[in-house]
C-alpha cells in the first residue's frame, strides 16, 4: 500500500463576517490563495482556524465546503478533535464520507486523561475510519496530558491506519525515540513537524510540515520546507531563523488575522473568547513584519 | 577563534568500592580509557558522576586526580554545581587553583530562582575566577528554571569568560533561540547538548555534546559526531537512532544502568550510591541482551 505523505500542509484561518458567522465567500478566496501559493495539502479547521470555537455542525459544513472548493486539486486533512470520544469519532466518520484524505486529532480537551484513556480515545477516532489517522501532539496547548513514544507504539498495535504524529512538542527525545521504535513496527510511520521549527525535526526524520504561517509568508515557508526535504540542513538555518522570528509575532489567531489584514486579506476578527489585536498592536505588528514580508504576496 | 570545547566530550562515572568509598585506582583507568578512545575533553563530576552524592571534599580530591591523570592531554573541566551556592564558589576557586581548563555550572538547584537571581549567580561565579565558564541549562529537571536567549545575551555581553552552554532542554525552539542570540554576540560560543543529541543540534549551530553512553560505546559517539560534521544526515540518522536505543536503556535509573552496562563491557566500576539503586544481576542480564541485540559487544572495545 502506498503511504499518504502530506508534504507542506497549509492550515488556513477561518474567516468571519462582522456578525461572527463563517464568511464562505472569503473562505473560498482564502482556499484559492493557499492553493495558488504552494499548499501541497490543506488541514482544517485546525486550532489556528478556531476549530474549538466552531459548533459541530459548522465544522462539518466548513469541511464540506473546503473539499468541494478544492475539488481534488490537493488532499484535505480533517481535524476532528473533541472532548468526547464519540463526538470526535463521529465527525471523523463524516469527514471520510465527504472525501477527506486523512484525519488528525489531539488528546481530549479538558479531562487531562491518563495514558490508557488517551489510547482509548485515539483508538475510537481511528477505528471509525479507514483513511490514515494522525495524532496531533501539542503539550503546550493541552497541559497535563502527555503523549509518549510508548503510547504511540501501543496505538500502532491497535490501529492499522495510525499513520504518524504531527508534533508541536519540539522535544528531541520524544521525536527521536518515536521514530527509532515506531519505524521498526510500521515502516511508513511518519513524523510531521507541527510548527515551522522544521530543521531539527527534519534532521531526526520528519517528512512533512503543518504550517499556519504559510498563510502569511508562503514563499519563506516553502524555502524552509524545500531545504529540509533535500537534507540541506545547514543551508536551511537562515530561513529557519527568519521563520522563528516571525513566529514570535504570530502565535495566535488574532495576530495571524491582523497580519493577513495588513497584507490585504481581511478575514475578520477571531470569535470570543479570543481577542482581536487592537489598532495600536496591529500597527506595531505590521511595522515589525514589514522587512520579513517584503517579498510575500499581498492581496488575494 | 574556534572554541576548544567541541566534539563528544566524556564525563566519567565515579567508580566506587563495595563500601561506596571512592575508588581512585579505577577512576584513573576510566580517565585513561576515555582519552585512549578519543574523548576530545574530560568533564567531571556530572550528575552521571553522582556529583550530588559526593561530599565537597571528595569532589575536590577527585578533581585534583582528574587534572593530574589527564595531564594536559585534553582539556579538563570541573562541574562545580552544588546544592549550596557557597560550595559552588569554593569548587570553582579550587578548580582554578588545581589547573583545570574550565568549569561547568547549572542554574541553582531547588529554589526556582528568578531570572535576575540566575543572572546575578552567573555574574558572581564568572567574576570570581578567570577560567572559562560553561553554563548548564536543564529546564525539564529544574522545574522550568532556564537560561533564556535574552538572559544568555546579557551574560555574554557582560562576561568575557562565559564561553558556552551545556544545553539540555532538547527543544528545537529553545535551542535555536539560544544559538541565534549567542553566536551573533560571540561566534566562538560553544553550543553543546547534554546527551548525544547531535543530529538535531548540529544543523542549528551545535558543535558537540557531553556523552551519556561513551563509557560503553566510544566508537559510536565518534562516528555520530563525524557523520554530523560531514553533513551525512542519512548516516547520522541511523547512528542517532542507535544511540537513542542506548539512551533509552541507560536513562532508566541513570547512572545505575550505565554502571551495569560497564560491567558487561569488561569495565566494572562498582555500585551506585543511594538513593540511586545499583544495577542487579537481573538488570545486568537485561542490559547484556540489549547490547548484544544492538551489536555493541562486537563494535565497541571490551575491557580497559
Amino acid at each position: 500500500m502506498s503511504v499518504f505523505e502530506p508534504g507542506l500542509v497549509h492550515t488556513p484561518v477561518t474567516p468571519f463576517t462582522h456578525e461572527q458567522r463563517i464568511d464562505y465567500e472569503l473562505f473560498g478566496k482564502l482556499i484559492e490563495f493557499h492553493l495558488r501559493n504552494g499548499a501541497d495539502c490543506l488541514a482544517l479547521p485546525m486550532h489556528v482556524g478556531e476549530s474549538v470555537s466552531l459548533t459541530d455542525d459548522e465544522q462539518r459544513k466548513l469541511l464540506a465546503f473546503a473539499i468541494k472548493q478544492v475539488n481534488g486539486r490537493v488532499p484535505v486533512i480533517a481535524h476532528t478533535s473533541d472532548a468526547g470520544s464519540a463526538i470526535a469519532a463521529d465527525r471523523a466518520r463524516h469527514a471520510q464520507d465527504l472525501g477527506a484524505a486523512a484525519i488528525v486529532a489531539t488528546t481530549p480537551y479538558y479531562w487531562t486523561p491518563p495514558p490508557h484513556m488517551i489510547i482509548e480515545h485515539f483508538a475510537a477516532i481511528g477505528a471509525a475510519v479507514s483513511i490514515p489517522f494522525f495524532v496531533y501532539n501539542s503539550p503546550e496547548e493541552m497541559p497535563g496530558t502527555r503523549i509518549t513514544a510508548d503510547l504511540c507504539l501501543k496505538l500502532i498495535d491497535r490501529l492499522p491506519n495510525f499513520a504518524g504524529v504531527v508534533d508541536l512538542s519540539l522535544d528531541w527525545q520524544f521525536m527521536i525515540e518515536l521514530l527509532t521504535y515506531a519505524k521498526r513496527k510500521r515502516e511508513g510511520f511518519q513524523l510531521i513537524a507541527g510548527t515551522e521549527h522544521m530543521v531539527s525535526a527534519s534532521a531526526i526524520g520528519a517528512s512533512g510540515l503543518f504550517s499556519p504561517l504559510a498563510g502569511i509568508a508562503p514563499k519563506l515557508i516553502r524555502r524552509l520546507y524545500e531545504s529540509c526535504r533535500k537534507d540541506q540542513l545547514l543551508e536551511a538555518r537562515t530561513a529557519q531563523e527568519a521563520v522563528a522570528a516571525l513566529r514570535q509575532h504570530l502565535k495566535t489567531s488574532g495576530s495571524l488575522k491582523a497580519a493577513a489584514r495588513a497584507l490585504g486579506r481581511d478575514c475578520g476578527v477571531p470569535r470570543p473568547p479570543l481577542q482581536a489585536l487592537d489598532a495600536e498592536a496591529t500597527r506595531a505588528l505590521a511595522a515589525a513584519l514589514e522587512g520579513t514580508l517584503r517579498d510575500e504576496p499581498r492581496g488575494w | 577563534m574556534q572554541n576548544k570545547f567541541r566534539g563528544v566530550m566524556q564525563s566519567p562515572i565515579t567508580p566506587l568500592k563495595d563500601d561506596y568509598s571512592l575508588d581512585l585506582a579505577t577512576f584513573e583507568k576510566v580517565l585513561d580509557f576515555h582519552i585512549r578512545t578519543g574523548a576530545p575533553a574530560i568533564s567531571w563530576p556530572h550528575h552521571k558522576g553522582e556529583s550530588l552524592s559526593l561530599t565537597i571534599a571528595e569532589r575536590k580530591r577527585f578533581a585534583e586526580a582528574a587534572v593530574k591523570v589527564v595531564a594536559g592531554r585534553v582539556p579538563v573541566t570541573i562541574h562545580v554545581s552544588a546544592l549550596a551556592v557557597e560550595d559552588t564558589m569554593a569548587l570553582a576557586r579550587h578548580a582554578q587553583a588545581i589547573g583545570a581548563d574550565g568549569i561547568l555550572a547549572i542554574t541553582p538547584y531547588f529554589w526556582t530562582p528568578t531570572r535576575e537571581a540566575i543572572h546575578d549567580y552567573f555574574v558572581r561565579l564568572c567574576t570570581s575566577i578567570e577560567l572559562p565558564v560553561l553554563s548548564y541549562n536543564s529546564p525539564s529537571y529544574l522545574a522550568g528554571v532556564e537560561i533564556t536567549g535574552e538572559l544568555m545575551s546579557r551574560l555574554i555581553e557582560r562576561l568575557p569568560n562565559f564561553v558556552g552552554v551545556k544545553e539540555a532542554s532538547f527543544n528545537s525552539e529553545k535551542f535555536l533561540e539560544i544559538s541565534r542570540v549567542a553566536l551573533s554576540l560571540r561566534p566562538s560560543f560553544a553550543l553543546l547538548t547534554g546527551v548525544e543529541f547531535l543530529l538535531p543540534s548540529v544543523p542549528l549551530g551545535g558543535v558537540g555534546s557531553y556523552s551519556a553512553a561513551g563509557s560503553v560505546c566510544p566508537n559510536l559517539c565518534a562516528a555520530l559526531f563525524d557523520a554530523c560534521m560531514a553533513s551525512e544526515w542519512a548516516r547520522a540518522r541511523e547512528l542517532q537512532y542507535k544511540m537513542t536505543r542506548l539512551w533509552h536503556l541507560f536513562k532508566d535509573q541513570y547512572p545505575s544502568s550505565l554502571k551495569g552496562g560497564m560491567v558487561i563491557m569488561g569495565r566494572p566500576v562498582g555500585p551506585t550510591r543511594p538513593p540511586l539503586p545499583t544495577a542487579t544481576k537481573e538488570r545486568q542480564a537485561f542490559i547484556r541482551k540489549e547490547l548484544e541485540d544492538m551489536g555493541i559487544l562486537d563494535s565497541e572495545p571490551h575491557g580497559w
